[in-house]
């Protein structure tokens, strides 16, 4: 789904086809695009005290103000060292991440050699372009060295996943002009404005002339949220709601006959609305704006999902809502504080592994980002990560500690069952994070009995056996260091 | 336990393709010793051709039945004027046809004995002069190394024997999910002739065994020995039937010196230990707590890996001790350790039967329950419902559903006796805007905790206000269903979906 350099997917004929854009918008465009090589290092879940392969990719960026540049949260993740090239100049300009948004793919980097924006122009922001209306896709992708630029016209514009986090769902517009790896990250322009982003799309054995890009109202949203020097994220109500379409439903809610109001099925405990709403609740109206009983409603002219209110806060900001509370009206103000909490269901980036090694036995909290690395036979591990939010598991295990793996060891010969197991108590002690798990195991006792989610044995282990076995472990293994545990990177 | 019902089933289509009758000469001139000419035709006196047709039941349309298909197996006359053949081939069986060897005699037959757990079935022809004057095959045991031979049968009714040796006697899975019995492992080629269930494993002219599965490729037979038989046989002269009885409880081994020291193993060899022990079962009763562990069974010495030292067989698992060895009701006496300290007791070791599991392990021979509310499907959670998802059903059901089913074990539910699930959707009138639900867990109606599919109706009783308030275990949490609508519009779903009845509560 996403582009990424080095993915040839079709040739480049059409690519290299650039049609002569009108010359006036052309020339200032040219000037302020750049190519950026990302030297990365993909983190290394399976031995997490050694650093991961690096590879190099490259992408598109664009002057947004006077001395910023935009691109794709993609093009630049995991970088280690990062480069510009202007067109029409051999300098490679060394810039690093200022700002990065891996829940919209969005990006804003610094430049260090300030010479860079010499004969830039910050290009302008347009709006939402119509349907069929022509957009031109500027950027550095495969199939030559030179700026490329394709056309094509607006197809449709609708609420999609973006690739890049894998759980995020924002507004997204597709073209038909060819978008190919290297393409990440450069504008979309139209009437010399930029409409877009060109971030995603298919390879294309799956479809074909389907482009999308990230619209202004995303961008614009990106920038104001940074605007204070930091970046808090998409705001979410997280409750998961059901329509009142049928007749009986809305009866025995107590509602009227006009079509209104979407039932509150269930209210995430670690959420903004926690406390607030309640499952039962019916939304009548969001800000103002009435809901309709499918859940949608009227949006600057445009008929969205309710969460789309949601998407253009920010944090700090708050939600009044009308809701019908055991058949009576009432209105509620839900404070936005903060960001759902948990990332560990999305593709992360720029983290290091958390881990702990004991007695050979490698704890790794679970994550979107192990799971894609690691191939679990345990089903119970597929149930707790899908269960995380709609069960609730992060109440007992806001972190699940995972035994994922063994350096074996003679004092681990008999322990390969506990292989994939979920941690729950470590000599009584309930632990509900790794930083727990790393407590508990620094605690001196004779023996650390380790008990797993589930009706097997206990797992134990000697004091006398961990302590001997520690040394010739970490030599034999080459294990710099036994634990790496940052708990920001939940 | 897919694995081996694909390979039998890959045999069934095998054997329609092959063509039938040309032996070959390396397996049949290897004929089990004791089978010269005159013996052979009174020796194939006690083989039976049977043809099964079966049709089981549609669990994600359990109003229906899936279309019906034959199965061929080879039964043998057991002492008393019936046929032995695997469970597994009689399975939701509708019509079940005798055939004597030489293909002269035909009769139909009845299932009089079945047990799926250790996967064998006695069949009784339905008029008695059929299997008159047949003595029966003797049972005999098969000792590891033993050389046996499997009787198939050519369209002519010669026979046809392959031999092989056995090569380990060992608790494997049967075919049933979560059922373990002794099983011999025989290394034979076998070219299927068209019976590819309950193949004969035969010793001297005696019965040692039946056929559990075969797998071609490694040319590996299991079979059911005599062993697991003969304590059917002993059950099934009994009436009711009791089967094959449990300790209710499970088991983790101790070879960890370090688990060893922990449990204050020091100065004792092997043992168990108990991780588990089921709420009202067997071990319950006797007073088993988790974290015993069981030294001695039945005067026996378990082992750290949970094996017996069995005079036939040697070291086997313990299971074969308890649930072979024993019958319904026995009091085995077990020894433990406690917390360092010895303890004895006496356990009445039971089977448990298939319906005291919140999710059913199978459900075969039995129509499937249901009831439909205007449109809204409700069933009870089983195995057999979530095997509907395919032949990877443990990747492919709804993950809700998958851990429960999993998962029962490790919660005791004192009241709820099945978990009620909305399968479906039909879509009515009645229904507007729920189309889409499926696969949710039934909490309440009309405010009634639901613990069992006969709960739905007398809930249904209890509306409020012309509707019924339905409350799921996840999303969405509650819908309302029209009281008198969907009353009104069960003639015309039965109608227009083609349903024999609305609900059917055995």
């Amino acid at each position: 789904m996403e582009i990424r350099c080095l993915t040839p997917l079709f040739l480049a004929v059409t690519l290299l086809s650039t049609q002569s854009s009108d010359a006036a918008e052309r020339s200032p465009i040219r000037k302020s695009l750049a190519r950026i090589s990302n030297t990365s290092q993909e983190p290394n879940y399976r031995q997490p005290w050694l650093p991961g392969t690096t590879m190099s990719s490259s992408g598109t960026g664009w002057v947004v103000s006077k001395d910023r540049i935009l691109t794709n949260a993609h093009v630049v993740s995991n970088a280690r060292f990062l480069t510009l090239e202007k067109e029409n100049d051999p300098k490679k300009y060394i810039a690093e991440v200022e700002h990065v948004a891996h829940d919209c793919d969005l990006a804003i980097l610094k430049v260090q050699d300030a010479s860079f924006f010499q004969g830039t122009e910050p290009l302008d922001l347009g709006n939402i372009p119509e349907i069929e209306s022509e957009v031109s896709v500027y950027g550095y992708p495969i199939g030559g060295d030179r700026l490329s630029v394709t056309r094509g016209v607006v197809s449709r514009i609708d609420f999609r996943p973006y690739a890049h986090s894998g759980i995020d769902s924002h507004l997204t517009i597709q073209i038909d002009a060819a978008i190919n790896p290297g393409n990440s990250g450069g504008p979309v322009l139209q009437k010399g404005r930029v409409v877009g982003v060109a971030f995603q799309g298919f390879s294309g054995d799956v479809a074909q002339n389907v482009g999308y890009m990230i619209p202004t109202p995303v961008i614009r949203r990106f920038l104001s949220d940074i605007s204070d020097g930091t970046y808090d994220r998409y705001m979410d109500l997280s409750i998961t709601t059901y329509n009142t379409l049928n007749p009986a439903m809305r009866q025995g809610l107590g509602l009227e006959r006009d079509d209104r109001g979407v039932f509150v099925s269930n209210v995430a405990s670690a959420g903004v609305c926690f406390g607030h709403l309640k499952a039962g609740d019916v939304i009548l109206a969001v800000d103002g704006l009435p809901v309709a009983s499918d859940g949608t409603l009227e949006l600057e002219g445009e008929r969205v999902q309710m969460a789309e209110v949601a998407e253009r806060k920010f944090k700090g900001d708050s939600v009044r809502m009308s809701i019908l509370r055991d058949q009576k009206k009432m209105d509620v103000t839900v404070p936005l504080p903060n960001a759902w909490p948990f990332q560990m269901q999305a593709n992360q980036f720029d983290v290091q592994p958390n881990y702990l090694l004991f007695g050979g036995l490698l704890f790794q909290p679970l994550s979107r980002n192990l799971l894609s690395t690691v191939q679990f036979q345990n089903p119970r591990l597929v149930y707790f990560f899908e269960a995380f939010v709609p069960k609730e598991i992060y109440k007992e295990h806001p972190e699940i500690v995972v035994l994922t793996n063994f350096l074996a060891d003679p004092i681990n010969t008999y322990l390969g069952e506990f292989k994939e197991g979920i941690v729950e108590e470590i000599n009584g002690s309930t632990i509900r994070t790794l930083q727990q798990a790393s407590e508990a195991l620094s605690k001196p006792s004779d023996f650390y009995v380790i008990k797993f989610v589930g009706n097997g044995r206990p797992l134990v282990l000697e004091r006398t056996a961990v302590e001997a076995a520690r040394e010739r472990i970490r030599d034999r293994y080459g294990v710099q260091q036994e634990q790496y545990i940052d708990a920001s990177a939940r | 336990m897919s694995r081996p019902i694909l390979v039998l089933s890959a045999l069934v289509s095998a054997a329609l393709v092959s063509a039938p009758a040309i032996s070959d000469a390396k397996t049949a001139a290897a004929p089990d010793s004791v089978l010269n000419a005159p013996n052979q035709a009174q020796f194939l006196q006690n083989i039976v051709k049977v043809t099964v047709t079966a049709q089981a039941y549609d669990f994600s349309r359990p109003w229906s039945k899936r279309a019906p298909n034959a199965r061929r197996a080879i039964g043998t006359v057991i002492d008393g004027g019936r046929v032995l053949v695997t469970a597994e081939c009689v399975a939701n069986a509708t019509y079940i046809e005798l055939e004597s060897a030489d293909g002269e005699q035909k009769q139909a037959a009845r299932v009089e004995y079945v047990d799926y757990e250790s996967d064998l079935a006695l069949l009784r022809p339905e008029s008695a002069p059929f299997l008159a004057n047949k003595a029966g095959l003797k049972l005999t045991t098969p000792n590891v190394g033993d050389q046996l031979s499997v009787l198939q049968l050519e369209a002519n009714g010669n026979p046809l024997f392959s031999t092989g040796k056995m090569t380990t006697a060992e608790v494997v899975r049967y075919p049933i999910d979560d059922s373990s019995f002794l099983a011999g492992r025989l290394s034979v080629s076998l070219q299927m002739r068209d019976a590819a269930f309950a193949l004969p494993v035969l010793k001297e002219g005696k019965l040692a065994g039946v056929m559990l599965r075969y797998d071609a490729q490694s040319s590996i037979m299991d079979f059911i020995p005599t062993a697991v038989v003969d304590h059917f046989l002993r059950d099934a002269s009994k009436s009711p039937y009791e089967g094959f009885p449990r300790m209710g409880c499970s088991f983790s081994t101790t070879r960890d010196p370090q688990l060893r020291k922990y449990l204050k193993l020091n100065g004792t060899n092997g043992g168990v230990l108990v991780t588990q022990v089921l709420k009202d079962g067997p071990a319950d009763k006797a007073g088993l707590r988790k974290e015993d562990v069981l030294l001695e069974i039945a005067g026996e010495p378990i082992d750290s890996d949970g094996n017996y030292k069995d005079a036939t067989y040697g070291r086997i698992s313990l299971g074969h001790l308890v649930c072979t060895k024993h019958f319904e009701g026995d009091k085995v006496r077990v020894r433990l350790s406690r917390n360092g300290t010895s303890v004895e007791a006496e356990v009445p070791v039971s089977r448990r039967s298939p319906g005291s599991y919140l999710s059913e392990p199978y459900v075969i021979d039995k129509a499937p329950n249901f009831f439909i509310l205007g449109g809204l499907v409700f069933q009870e959670l089983s195995r057999q419902y979530l095997k509907e998802f395919g032949s990877d059903w443990q990747r492919k059901a709804p993950l809700e559903l998958l851990n429960i089913d999993r998962t029962q074990s490790e919660t005791d539910s004192e009241t709820r006796k099945r978990v009620i699930i909305l399968t479906r959707v039909l879509p009515s009138d009645v229904t507007v805007g729920y189309e889409d639900l499926r696969n949710l867990v039934l909490k309440s109606i009309n405010g009634e905790v639901i613990n069992d599919l006969s709960d739905v109706p007398k809930a249904l009783q209890k509306a409020a206000n012309g509707v019924h308030r339905i409350e799921f275990a996840g999303d969405p949490s509650l819908i309302f269903i029209d009281v008198k609508s969907a009353e009104a519009v069960g003639p015309s779903l039965q109608k227009s979906y083609g349903l024999p009845a609305l609900n059917r509560m055995n």
